[in-house]
């Protein structure tokens, strides 16, 4: 579904991704791990495509297309979904509004008839129930006066209405006390299906408990250097990323 | 500013001398008044940028033209332009008050309306002695009101009377007027402990090309509160002026919502005293210049009475070559201790030729007060469009979504739904989406 080749990405003078290979397919999880600065961030930022960086060498193709060719709401109604590590509060633009707009859009792209606002409000209400969201969440600002927990939730309420081929998972537990952490982790995986990928940037192994990856991968200086299943995340939480960076200083 | 200086403007008020001239005949105490009001605006000359006031405003294309009184005879008016089944409506058509238009009888107990040229008409004399009392004509515009003004409205609230319909004044130009100019003249009461709400809704036909110059005046009583709706809708080749002066009492409470989106050159200019304790004041506004219009808003909250509060909130969005302008000062005079005040100017700038100016102004002579002012001015935010954007919004319907909601906002306090959704409806018009519906 998506397959990243030596992918070199810079931002402003510095080379933030300086090489990078990977390859996820319909239905798996993968995860990638790594220090602070590392390019996580920035790999999943410019797969969804925003300003700011330039690409200067390798490609991402998505279902055979040029992903990196296309504008941020093609990527979108393609079926690549970004849940941002920090969602942006958007006063006066309502929740309800936005998500309806978005689906809309992306069923006009795939020739689908778009959704009547009763046939959409049973839907929100019921991928609501999911996240356990209150239905107030509704007619607020999109992500307005949220907490940081909110926030992310509602990023796994819109990942749910949307249904994304591919979605792309920024930090998505940074910030979650271990309740708010029980409660999206569940809605991601109720989101696991034989035809979508999920690849998650994630800081912490923490996550992994939640929602277990088929495949983890080590990106640090802007590569990724090691590759492996989820006991690699175990591994990592006892042994730090030094022994990996030293590997590969020593390969 | 050299050739600024060098221009000699009481040139361009002197010909208005030839206007007054053509016009009056009589020889009453009202006509008298106006000479010396004519004197008067003949002698100050148009602002210039040297005057502090005027700083930002160029009245180069005002001066360069001539208006004249226009013919009252009414052409097309398109009475879809206003804003539909709100209160009582008084319509003045190129300036002069249209009864078969106005739905304003019977009047509700405790109310009085008079239209000012009918009060002309019938006892001039009390009506340069009403005018004499209640005019401090502090700018040359004002004083070309007291000379030109024949018609307006004035409006008597009794005491303790809480009128529920707003009072609606439609100010409309007809289509294909050219040159033509209006001094409507508004005068509000508003006894002690009365409540009422006034929409001025002004609307030029798209052709029309004229000059507004409007002069709003209104006491509000002690324990008294007015809302007050500005809707400046002049057609894009047209001029505005508009000078409105609230005199708070105590207790009272003055809200005023003013609302650009027309004319070539507009200047709102709303002074608030807020004379008496516990007086409340608060001045909210939406400029929207585009093409290349230009809105300036002055506003000078006086607070002369101790324990009084203000708060202003003015948004402004410029696009292609449109220029806005915010000047806001607040005075607080020497012993008027206690005081609350907030002052906020944020603007967004959607092109890169338009321009907005903006500077919040405090000066404070109490020691014991609390006065906060902030001004921002900037483009959409990159990250909130991209948000949008990566929820599948094309570009154009996620801007759109960011400005009107930045417009929008300012508007939130309106509690009028039918003024309220005609507004909603302008600014969907103005930064309207080509693409889907949600």
């Amino acid at each position: 579904m998506l397959k990243i080749e030596n992918l070199q990405v810079k931002a402003g003078e510095k080379l933030i991704l300086k090489g990078l290979n990977l390859e996820v397919k319909a239905g798996e999880v993968h995860a990638i791990m790594g220090p602070n600065g590392s390019g996580k961030s920035t790999l999943v930022q410019v797969l969804a495509g925003r300003e700011g960086y330039e690409v200067i060498g390798g490609s991402a193709t998505y279902n055979g297309k040029d992903l990196l060719a296309l504008a941020p709401e093609e990527r979108a109604r393609e079926g690549v979904f970004l849940a941002f590590q920090y969602p942006v509060e958007i006063p006066g633009v309502n929740n309800v509004y936005l998500l309806k707009a978005g689906l809309n859009a992306i069923r006009k792209h795939r020739g689908e008839q778009e959704v009547d606002a009763f046939e959409f409000l049973g839907l929100v209400r019921e991928k609501m129930k999911l996240m356990q969201m209150d239905e107030s969440f509704l007619n607020r600002g999109v992500n307005e006066g949220f907490s940081g927990g909110e926030k992310k939730r509602n990023e796994i309420l819109q990942m749910a209405v949307l249904e994304p081929a591919l979605a792309l998972l920024d930090e998505t537990d940074s910030g979650l006390d271990i309740d708010a952490l029980r409660i999206v982790a569940s809605g991601v995986n109720s989101l696991r299906r034989a035809d979508r990928a999920i690849l998650m940037v994630t800081h912490y192994q923490r996550l992994l408990d939640y929602i277990e990856p088929d495949r983890v991968h080590v990106l640090s200086g802007g590569e990724i250097l090691k590759s492996g299943d989820k006991s690699l995340a175990l591994e990592l939480e006892k042994r730090g990323y030094d022994w990996i960076k030293q590997g590969a200083a020593a390969a | 500013m050299s050739a600024v200086a060098a221009r000699n403007t009481a040139s361009a008020t002197e010909r208005y001398r030839a206007v007054f001239d053509a016009r009056v005949r009589k020889d009453d105490a009202l006509t008298a008044w106006r000479r010396d009001a004519l004197q008067r605006f003949v002698a100050q000359g148009f602002p210039t940028l040297r005057d502090e006031d005027w700083k930002y405003t160029n009245l180069r294309r005002l001066e360069s033209r001539s208006f004249a009184p226009a013919d009252p005879a009414p052409g097309a008016i398109d009475e879809s332009l206003w804003i539909a089944n709100v209160g009582m409506r008084i319509v003045l058509v190129n300036g002069r008050a249209h009864p078969g238009l106005s739905t304003t009888s019977p009047q509700p107990p405790g109310v009085t309306l008079l239209t000012l040229g009918q009060w002309m008409e019938n006892s001039p004399n009390d009506v340069a002695a009403f005018l004499a009392s209640n005019s401090p004509a502090v700018s040359a515009f004002h004083s070309m009101n007291d000379a030109f003004s024949d018609d307006g409205i004035v409006i008597d609230i009794g005491e303790s009377v809480q009128l529920d319909q707003p009072i609606y004044v439609v100010h409309q130009w007809t289509g294909g007027i050219t040159s033509a100019m209006s001094h409507p003249r508004i005068f509000l009461r508003a006894a002690p402990n009365s409540r009422c709400v006034l929409i001025e809704h002004y609307v030029g036909a798209a052709d029309s090309e004229t000059l507004t110059n409007s002069v709003v005046t209104l006491n509000i009583g002690a324990g008294a509160s007015v809302t007050h709706y500005r809707v400046q809708q002049e057609s894009t080749r047209s001029f505005h002026i508009g000078h409105v002066t609230a005199r708070l009492e105590r207790d009272s409470r003055y809200v005023c919502q003013d609302v650009a989106l027309g004319a070539s050159l507009a200047r709102t200019g709303i002074v608030a005293t807020l004379d008496g304790p516990n007086a409340d004041a608060n001045l909210r506004g939406l400029f929207l210049p585009n093409g290349s219009q230009h809105l300036d808003t002055y506003t000078l909250v006086d607070h002369a009475a101790p324990h009084t509060q203000s708060n202003e909130e003015y948004r402004g969005v410029a696009d292609g070559r449109g220029r806005g302008v915010y000047r806001g000062k607040v005075i607080v005079r020497k012993d008027a201790q206690k005081i609350d005040s907030r002052q906020s100017s944020r603007n967004l700038l959607l092109s890169p030729t338009a321009e907005i100016d903006t500077r919040p102004e405090l000066e404070i002579y109490a020691h014991d007060v609390k006065c906060s002012h902030g001004a921002t001015t900037g483009q959409l935010d990159a990250t909130a469009l991209f948000y949008l954007r990566s929820r599948g919004l094309s570009e154009s319907q996620a801007r759109s979504l960011l400005i009107r909601a930045f417009a929008e906002s300012i508007l939130s306090t309106i509690e009028l739904p039918s003024l309220r959704s005609h507004l909603e409806r302008q600014l969907h018009d103005r930064f309207a989406v080509q693409e889907i519906s949600p």
